[in-house]
């Protein structure tokens, strides 16, 4: 047998939805915690809940990036796939990500009674050059399966994958104990944990090819967290005390995690009746002088638009969640994109005054909450932050983060601050209406309405009036915008080519630009955190560079811009190009931005 | 989780203290009469401004908090509910009237008042009922009667008109009180009878719009509606309860409380309350009280590998 070793490598298992994929893989990436290993792990999840198993849309599965060192994204290529049949891994192919020496291990069980459709997916993997080793789950699992009503086939493969990465038997079993020992009754654990060990010894014995990804001694406390259950835990840490939410993918675990926790520590979730009730539950809760957050995604963001402009009208202090999923309309609700920058900038009607927050990774999702507080309550702007499916349910493997406990968003501090590339606000930022006391200060009586108002809160519909209420919200704005420093930027502030992205393309980039550089290449990359208003200072930074180009995950061809093009023109006159604006759901590829580096400098 | 506050008010609550400038409703709007009624439930019971929060929606009804000197939010059209709600949630201190028209609250609104009903979170809730749209000049609303012609249905109106009160009673509403803007008394005594309620009270207002619609309610005249009263109910107006007629009707009796919702006549009083409804808010804060507290020092540790 011959053992690999390596720094980084990617590997997926896919199987039918409803079969425990994602349950194995989270096993999996537990033990290679323990091993010492960076781990990222990005489910594929069907929008549905169990489409008929042996179907394309069944397609169920995760995949995992392995690393020696600190990994930021889910990479390029697939080193290895285990499929439980030919169907899920045919339909995989067809996102072509794939390396050249990807190797498929493929569950012949289903051969016998499809014959033909075996025949044609192994033609189809020796045309793509993929070497394919057939195994079939033994006897003794598949009885062991079957006397468990069909589950279990997930432990086998988890059995395999751990052989071949050359896991400790020990260590992935404790973390199936840990995971499943106070769920299942000791016999049925038991005989998942014999397939899983039938599966190991398998591998062990028949695949003669493994990989060995290098541990480090951990010297710091580590956590594994996903996007969703960080931006919860960042809620509770921010001192927020009413969430209210409607059911939509991929928001809703954060729902659910807050469900089951949140009234420790003093918070009220409220499922409210739709969107609309949702977001005013948490206008109310804000004019009431308690901190408050809506949490939505795609549709949900467009009926909330209405509300969204009322709290700028009305300076009410308010938080909105967009965990942006693959549109327009219902779209793909499991598979991520960054295109409702434009909806979350400009979709109130009327004049638009609000402050955009982006989050690049686990660690932005804990801290984004405290920092949009600190906006929402200094500004009385609504304030976003925009998430997405990919940073929503990714999981990765960092320093144990550092609670702040906020209560009073002046007490926001300076590393937060930094992390989003921001100085501190004025103290006296100047509101349309001068009184802003919550009910039961006495005498204070703060009425606000959507109407034009003037400064002591009156209706009113003369010209001088509106137009001082609209600067006086849009001076809020540029406060943000002179308090903004430089954003992230990869590589030296002149040359070439500058890569420039929002959210989650953040670790993309890096690495793009990291390699890139080390060949040779010279590039730079640029990152926003808050990616409305921007700073000052980027058109100077952008006419250092012959090029300056986007990556986003938003449709765009070559009459039309992508979001972010847009507003970088828009903004600074530089001719900023879109270099790839994909809508294929998938997350960008560290490989394809550096081919389109070299291809616009040579 | 609510903000502390001072509950007392170191001055008498009187009518003038709760005036604003001046409303901007027509002349002869209903809507004056609610205010009055409103203003003068206040002075009553010595409601405290601080810690009252008037909620509207849009529409003539929807400017009632700009007209009255407490905290107030005129929200968006349709959803006062949601916003008072949330209110509701985060301020369990505070006194919470929500103002609402027939368009507001049963067409674009319909939804939230469905949950508000069934959440039957505490708070008072009037429905200023004018049978038509009116800031907006006159479409046909929910509550428009049959063949009345407006811009909309300019042939007169199509259909016959939703019951409101048929509506929420059998939505599980947990009070339910109607009432008109000429009878101050009566409105006063409804308001009060709503407020003492623990849970979302919900008051029909017949509600004159002289402007579009003057003949909607004949408010020279008595025959065409009665009081209902009871030893549990809302005292017939004092000036016109001997000029209609005094119907005894119990408001823990839900069968005979639609036989009256769906009666061609109309009825002003309660006509149900059952104060054993659970009420969402109450129920939410009472899980937060028993729930365990934790520091938030340690809650990234479930996290840990």
């Amino acid at each position: 047998m011959s053992v690999e070793n390596k720094k980084i490598s990617r590997f997926e298992l896919l199987m039918d939805a409803g079969f425990g994929a994602q349950k194995a893989g989270d096993i999996l990436i537990r033990a290679f915690a323990r091993m010492g290993k960076y781990v990222y792990i990005e489910p594929m999840i069907p929008a549905e809940i169990s489409p008929p198993p042996r179907t394309r849309p069944a397609l169920s599965g995760v995949i995992i990036r392995v690393a020696d060192f600190d990994i930021t994204n889910i990479g390029n290529d697939t080193d290895l796939i285990l499929a439980s049949h030919e169907i899920v891994l045919d339909r995989r192919l067809d996102d072509e990500e794939t390396n050249v020496s990807c190797r498929v291990l493929l569950d012949m069980g289903d051969k016998k009674s499809n014959e033909e459709s075996y025949e044609n997916v192994c033609k189809r993997l020796t045309k793509l050059g993929i070497s394919t080793f057939p195994f079939e789950i033994d006897e003794e699992s598949r009885a062991l399966i079957q006397s468990l009503s069909g589950s279990g086939q997930n432990m086998y493969y988890l059995g395999m994958l751990s052989a071949i990465y050359n896991m400790s038997q020990e260590v992935v079993e404790a973390q199936i104990q840990k995971e499943f020992g106070k769920k299942l009754n000791e016999e049925v654990l038991n005989k998942n944990i014999k397939i899983f060990r039938n599966g190991y010894v398998y591998a062990r014995a028949n695949v003669f090819f493994s990989f060995e990804v290098a541990g480090m001694p951990r010297k710091t406390e580590k956590i594994l967290i996903d996007g969703n259950s960080s931006m919860s835990m960042g809620i509770i840490d921010a001192g927020i005390k009413l969430f209210s939410g409607y059911p939509i993918t991929p928001a809703s675990s954060i729902m659910h995690t807050l469900a089951k926790i949140f009234r420790s520590y003093g918070g009220i979730v409220h499922q409210a009746e739709d969107e609309i009730a949702a977001i005013g539950a948490a206008i109310g809760s804000y004019f009431g002088g308690v901190p408050a957050i809506t949490c939505t995604s795609g549709p949900g963001l467009s009926l909330k638009q209405e509300f969204i402009g009322y709290a700028a009208a009305a300076e009410i202090p308010l938080i909105v969640i967009d965990a942006q999923r693959s549109g327009p309309s219902t779209g793909m609700p499991t598979k991520t994109e960054q295109s409702d920058l434009p909806a979350a900038l400009f979709g109130n009607h009327g004049d638009n005054t609000k402050v955009i927050v982006s989050v690049a990774n686990v660690i932005d999702c804990f801290y984004a909450p405290q920092m949009a507080r600190y906006l929402t309550e200094k500004l009385r702007v609504p304030v976003f932050i925009m998430s997405d499916f990919q940073t929503a349910n990714s999981y990765k493997i960092i320093d144990k983060l550092k609670p702040t406990e906020m209560n009073n968003v002046n007490e926001i501090q300076d590393f937060v601050l930094e992390r989003f590339h921001m100085n501190r606000l004025p103290d006296n930022i100047e509101m349309v209406r001068d009184n802003q006391a919550s009910p039961g200060v006495p005498g204070g009586m703060r009425r606000v309405t959507g109407l034009n108002s003037d400064r002591a809160g009156q209706i009113n519909y003369f010209s001088k009036t509106s137009q001082r209420a609209h600067e006086v919200r849009n001076a809020k704005i540029h406060e943000v915008r002179k308090a903004l420093k430089k954003p992230e930027i990869f590589g030296p502030e002149e040359g070439k080519i500058m890569v420039v992205g929002w959210g989650s393309s953040r670790g993309v980039i890096e690495e793009a630009i990291n390699n890139s550089r080390a060949q040779g290449i010279p590039a730079s990359g640029m990152h926003f955190r808050i990616v409305y208003p921007l700073p000052m200072m980027i058109k100077d930074i952008f006419s250092k560079f012959k090029k300056v180009v986007t990556v986003e995950l938003s449709y765009g061809d070559e009459h039309k811009l992508p979001p972010l093009a847009m507003l970088l023109r828009s903004e600074t006159l530089v001719d900023v190009q879109p270099m790839i604006a994909q809508a294929t759901g998938r997350p960008l590829r560290p490989r394809v931005i550096m081919q389109k580096i070299k291809e616009l400098i040579s | 989780m609510s903000v502390p506050v001072e509950q007392k008010s170191t001055e008498p609550i009187t009518l003038k203290a709760l005036n604003t400038d001046n409303p901007r409703w027509c002349v002869g709007c209903g809507d004056f009469g609610i205010l009055m009624g409103l203003k003068r439930f206040m002075v009553d019971h010595q409601i405290v401004p601080d810690v009252t929060v008037n909620v509207s929606g849009i529409g003539c009804s929807g400017r009632t908090p700009n007209y009255i000197n407490t905290y107030g939010v005129h929200a968006i059209h349709g959803r006062p509910i949601t916003v008072a709600l949330g209110l509701a949630l985060a301020r369990p201190d505070l006194n919470i009237f929500v103002e609402s028209g027939d368009g507001d609250a049963l067409s674009i609104g319909g939804n939230h008042l469905i949950h508000g009903v069934n959440k039957n979170f505490n708070c008072v809730f009037l429905l200023f009922d004018n049978e038509l749209y009116a800031l907006t000049k006159s479409q046909t609303s929910p509550t428009t009667r049959k063949g009345h012609p407006t811009n909309t249905q300019p042939s007169g109106t199509y259909l016959d008109p939703l019951n409101p009160i048929s509506l929420v009673l059998g939505m599980g509403a947990s009070f339910v009180a109607s009432t008109a803007d000429w009878i101050p008394d009566h409105l006063a005594s409804t308001l009060s009878a709503a407020f003492k309620h623990k849970g979302f009270s919900f008051v029909h207002i017949s509600q004159r719009c002289p402007h579009y619609d003057p003949d909607a309610f004949d408010h020279k005249t008595s025959t065409w509606f009665s009081f209902l009263k009871h030893e549990k109910g809302i005292p017939p107006d004092k000036r016109i309860a001997d000029k209609t007629e005094l119907i005894d009707h119990d408001p823990s009796n839900l069968e005979t409380a639609f036989k009256y919702a769906n009666d061609s006549q109309r009825y002003f009083g309660l006509f149900y309350q059952n104060p054993n409804k659970p009420r969402y808010d109450e129920i939410l804060h009472g899980e937060l009280e028993k729930a365990e507290k934790k520091p938030r020092a340690k809650i990234l540790d479930r996290f840990l590998i």
